[in-house]
């Protein structure tokens, strides 16, 4: 078996709330090989969105380690860690979380001036980048010229514009319709498949975890399992 | 990212605006305040190092002997000696108030140099003894021209029947230094001379000497000899250089400058906290902004500097703004303050200190936001409500 | 329905920096105007409380000021002698003096130049300013060259302390007194008149001061004495004279009291608008809620427009606060009349206060109207869809 593309060691979060001490993630093991397309399910409040968000290294740990692609998450700091997570994560969000005052394209232009391409090459990357999730009608638009299903599609470009390895997706189609999550889904797919993305994505919907390779089980800080998708 | 911040500031028209505003009037009153400070202070700065003051070290009202003149002109080291004395009348009414002075007219172009002739002839001035020469301001502002008559009336030295004192117009000059202003009349010493005779009796006195020393002579031993000269009387002297001369009139406003500086230091303070308001403001609605920008792999750093970055924008805006009124408006207030701050003038360091001003403002208002926003935690700034 | 107003309180606390900011913010440009009212008045009262109206002065016609003013010596004398309407003492002698009065040199104790004047008096003088001049130590014996200095000079200029010596022109004069006064003469040096004159070589006077039989109108005086053939005069009461002494500073101040309240109240009116703005865009879901329940869009102007009142008068009381400390503090300014320095106090009167708070108000209503205003013409529906 090759090196896993994001390998969770015995991993605890825990949040002081008042005098009691809550412990979301209880010494978690996980791994997650390249190449795959893994749905994250578990009730509410389980910890799945922290556990992104430690992959991700907007958070971190207070025990384990998390390593994503060879790097020692918790071990960066600072700009380190902002450079790492330019290059390599790229975020999808249940809320969409495009910028408001900016367009499609310059949403998408955005973490993208984050790496060291000249102006026209950010353009182009972006313009590519709407077009792979067909909105290149868009580009002009605003957020809120846009629909929800639109909005997340222009905000998985903006994911993918910079070409990370991994995707990590919290509940991207918790706030569309049937149709435009299916959109969403097929891109997620393609994505994957085409452009061999690591993609973990948190879920409610069986649907949408049926789209995924594998469904990993999370309850109460714990994990319940991996089990393989047949169809 | 510049881009960025410029659309969220348009975002907010309104705040926006008002803190350009405000920062616009505080650049605005700042150089107005630098520049009466400046403008007093010309004078002294600009002072001739040739020419020496002499008045009498009793009172700034008390008079000289003119048989003085001759024995100053003895001294060594002194190339001239002229005689200078303040009028002080006013033209129709008390509030038309300009400066008059009796002086020996040959003199005063040898002595001047920086006075330069923008119309009429040096000559028929010297050549007439009931003209005078004024300033290209005074011109400009009662509609002077040559060969016009200028009635003053004697405050100071009032003729008995309370009738003016009237001068021809033979010259118009204008200033290249702060050393004399441009709202000026100099009439004739004899003119004066003869009609106080006239008028009280008894010759009048001699204001104050002005000497022009020789390239080559020690300014020190030359105040120091004339000083000790009258040092028994009849009115002892204080020999001083232009630009002591100058600075007693300028340290006759007392704690006008520290009393601007309060001010100054109110409009800042009131300025600076418009501004932290403002950023404050708009880190707390971007909160939420800074958490997508973070998880895009924005580092804290490029957060901080992305605050700062519009704090020191909209003051950037502002005190140009401000600075482009200044520019727009100080011919207007150089004319409405003629009086009471002549030759009233903001020099171009002025402007640039204001400019630095503003901008430390935005940095000094920008930095506080900024460093909160980029110490936010990315994950709490994305739980924040859109 | 009224809006409780308990409800904009809170509001103002749950967003403490922004309120806070915005309070120094109005509270520094108050202060500003304060401070600047604090200086006119100190200067305005210092005149104005010390002049007396029983006392008259004679000045030359057409002089706005003693120094301005020269008498003939024996024209004053004459005026003194013959004018019926001076009252006269239990030995008939006239309750008039002759004094001379001139800015002269003097070094200050810090270093540079200041004009301080110098008063000759007969002995009279004493008697007719008795009621606001007092000594410490002796008061200097007619015809010697003696001097008292005031009180306000002591600290301030060198060689004013008893048993110094002040050299006028080529004469010495020993200071053998300190006096004391709540007015403008507290920045003087007194002196013989005739030993003054003789110092200075200079042989005119400048004013006559003298007070009058009961009933005299000095107007009256003023009219008749003007069209005098034999000794035209200009007759004024003290306090009428020291009040015109105090315009031309009191307009200076006041106008830049008056600019700077323009120019600095704009800047805070700004800053109170945004604020304003700011809490009323954060709560524009609440006030849905509220048009929703039934208050109607006037009530919420006035609300929001008290909460900005709030503000302003916080910030005023503030500003008050900060002038306060001022109060007392001693100053010096130069009387432009006479180009004289003179020392006095900055005083934060009653009047300045209130001025300053009403200021405060002003800026609070001018902040408040337009996001009042704003905030008034929301309808339900649309603040509701804004979460
Ligand atoms: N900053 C925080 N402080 C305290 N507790 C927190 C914090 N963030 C998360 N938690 C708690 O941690 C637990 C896990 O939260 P998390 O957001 O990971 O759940 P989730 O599995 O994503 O749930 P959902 O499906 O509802 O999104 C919850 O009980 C939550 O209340
Ligand atoms: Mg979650």
């Amino acid at each position: 078996m090759s090196e896993p593309m994001i390998d969770v060691r015995a991993v605890s979060k825990r949040y002081k709330r008042g005098g009691e001490t809550l412990t979301v993630l209880d010494q978690l093991d996980l791994q997650i090989e390249p190449g795959g397309f893994y749905a994250l399910m578990g009730p509410s409040g389980s910890g799945k969105s922290t556990l992104l968000n430690l992959i991700g290294g907007l958070d971190h740990a207070d025990g384990g380690q998390v390593i994503v692609d060879g790097e020692d998450v918790g071990r960066l700091t600072g700009s380190d860690l902002s450079q790492w997570r330019a290059d390599t994560i790229g975020f999808v969000f249940q809320g969409f979380n495009l910028i408001p005052v900016l367009t499609a394209q310059e949403n998408i232009e955005l973490p993208l001036s984050l790496a060291p391409i000249s102006r026209a090459r950010r353009r182009k990357n972006a313009a590519y980048a709407l077009e792979l999730v067909g909105m290149s009608d868009r580009a002009t638009h605003r957020p809120q010229q846009l629909s929800g299903g639109q909005e997340q599609r222009v905000a998985i470009a903006r994911a993918i514009a910079t070409d990370p390895k991994v995707i990590l997706a919290d509940e991207p189609t918790g706030d569309l319709d049937r149709d435009s999550a299916d959109a969403v889904l097929t891109l997620m797919r393609r994505l994957n498949e085409e452009f061999q993305k690591t993609i973990l994505m948190v879920t409610h919907d069986p649907l949408a975890a049926a789209r995924a390779d594998k469904i990993i089980q999370l309850d109460k800080g714990r994990l319940q399992g991996i089990q393989e998708n047949s169809a | 990212m510049m881009r960025l911040a410029w659309r969220n500031l348009r975002k907010h028209p309104v705040r926006a605006l008002l803190t350009i505003g405000s920062m616009a009037v505080a650049v605005f009153l700042l150089c107005t305040l630098i520049s009466l400070i400046t403008t007093l202070e010309a004078g002294v700065k600009q002072a001739g190092t040739r020419r020496l003051w002499i008045q009498s070290a009793v009172s700034l009202f008390v008079d000289l002997p003119t048989s003085y003149e001759s024995k100053i002109q003895a001294v060594d080291g002194v190339a001239r000696v002229a005689k200078w004395q303040w009028f002080g009348g006013y033209y129709q009414e008390r509030s038309n108030f300009f400066a008059q002075f009796a002086v020996d007219p040959a003199k005063l172009f040898e002595l001047w140099p920086e006075l330069e002739i923008a119309n009429g002839t040096k000559e028929s001035f010297v050549g007439r003894r009931d003209t005078c020469v004024i300033g290209q301001g005074l011109a400009d502002e009662y509609g002077w021209k040559v060969g016009d008559v200028i009635p003053i009336i004697g405050g100071l030295f009032a003729k008995p029947d309370e009738s003016s004192w009237d001068f021809e117009v033979a010259a118009v000059y204008r200033s290249t230094k702060a050393t004399v202003d441009d709202r000026t009349l100099f009439f004739h010493w004899e003119n004066f001379y003869e009609t106080m005779k006239s008028i009280t009796g008894t010759p009048p006195n001699v204001g104050v000497f002005i000497v022009e020393r020789t390239p080559e002579a020690e300014p020190t031993s030359i105040m120091a000899t004339i000083d000790g000269m009258f040092e028994n009387g009849p009115q002892r002297v204080q020999t001083t250089t232009e630009a002591e001369f100058n600075l007693q009139f300028v340290s006759m406003i007392g704690n006008l400058p520290r009393f601007i500086a309060f001010i100054g230091a109110g409009v800042l303070i009131a300025i600076v906290l418009a501004t932290v308001n403002t950023m404050l403001m708009a880190a707390r609605e971007q909160t939420h902004e800074i958490g997508i920008l973070k998880a895009l792999g924005f580092a804290d750093r490029s957060v901080f500097w992305y605050f700062l970055g519009q704090a020191v924008l909209l003051c950037a805006i502002g005190g140009g703004i401000g600075l482009a009124i200044v520019q727009v408006t100080s011919p207007g207030l150089a004319a409405s303050m003629a009086s009471a701050f002549p030759g009233y003038k903001v020099l171009a360091s002025t402007y640039a200190t204001a400019g630095l001003v503003a901008l430390a403002v935005g940095l000094v208002a920008g930095v506080i936001p900024a460093w909160q926003s980029s110490h936010l935690n990315s994950v709490n700034a994305l739980r924040a409500e859109n | 329905m009224k809006v409780p107003l308990h409800y904009n309180l809170r509001s103002l606390f749950v967003r403490r920096s922004s309120t806070l900011l915005t309070i120094f913010g109005i509270g520094a440009t108050v202060a500003v105007l304060a401070g600047v009212l604090a200086l006119q008045q100190g200067f305005a009262t210092l005149f104005t409380e010390s002049g007396r109206e029983g006392l008259v002065m004679f000045l030359r016609p057409g002089a706005t000021n003693e120094g301005d003013s020269l008498w003939q010596r024996d024209r004053a004398e004459r005026l003194v002698k013959t004018l019926p309407e001076i009252a006269t003492d239990e030995d008939g002698r006239p309750l008039a003096s002759i004094e001379c009065y001139l800015a002269i040199r003097r070094a200050r104790v810090a270093g540079g130049e200041t004009n301080v004047p110098i008063r000759g008096v007969e002995p009279m003088s004493k008697t007719l300013h008795a009621d606001v001049v007092s000594v410490d130590g002796q008061w200097f014996k007619p015809g010697a060259d003696e001097v008292v200095v005031g009180e306000k000079l002591v600290g301030r200029i060198q060689n004013c302390r008893v048993g110094d010596v002040i050299q006028l022109n080529i004469t010495p004069m020993r200071v053998v007194g300190i006096l004391k006064s709540e007015g403008p003469f507290a920045s003087e040096i007194w002196g013989d008149l005739d030993r003054i004159l003789e110092a200075l070589n200079r042989p005119t006077p400048n004013r006559v001061i003298a007070r009058l039989d009961a009933g005299v109108s000095w107007r009256e005086l003023d009219t008749r004495q003007r069209k005098d053939k034999e000794v035209p005069a200009k007759v004024l009461s003290e306090r009428e004279y020291l009040t015109g002494q105090t315009a031309a500073l009191s307009i200076i101040l006041l106008s830049l009291g008056g600019f700077l309240a323009l120019v600095m109240g704009t800047a805070a009116v700004f800053t109170a608008t945004n604020t304003m703005l700011s809490a009323i865009a954060a709560r524009t879901y609440e006030i849905g809620i509220l048009l929703a329940t039934g208050f109607r869009p006037i009530p919420i102007f006035f609300s929001f427009l008290f909460e900005s009142l709030v503000l302003g008068l916080l910030g005023g009381a503030v500003g008050c606060l900060m002038a306060l400390p001022l109060n007392g503090v001693e100053t010096g300014t130069t009387n432009f009349q006479t180009f004289t320095e003179i020392a006095f106090a900055f005083r934060v009167t009653p009047t300045v206060l209130i001025t300053s708070v009403l200021f405060s108000l002003v800026l609070g209503l001018l902040g408040g109207a337009i996001p009042a205003w704003r905030a008034a013409r929301l309808t339900a529906i649309e603040a509701l869809r804004r979460r």
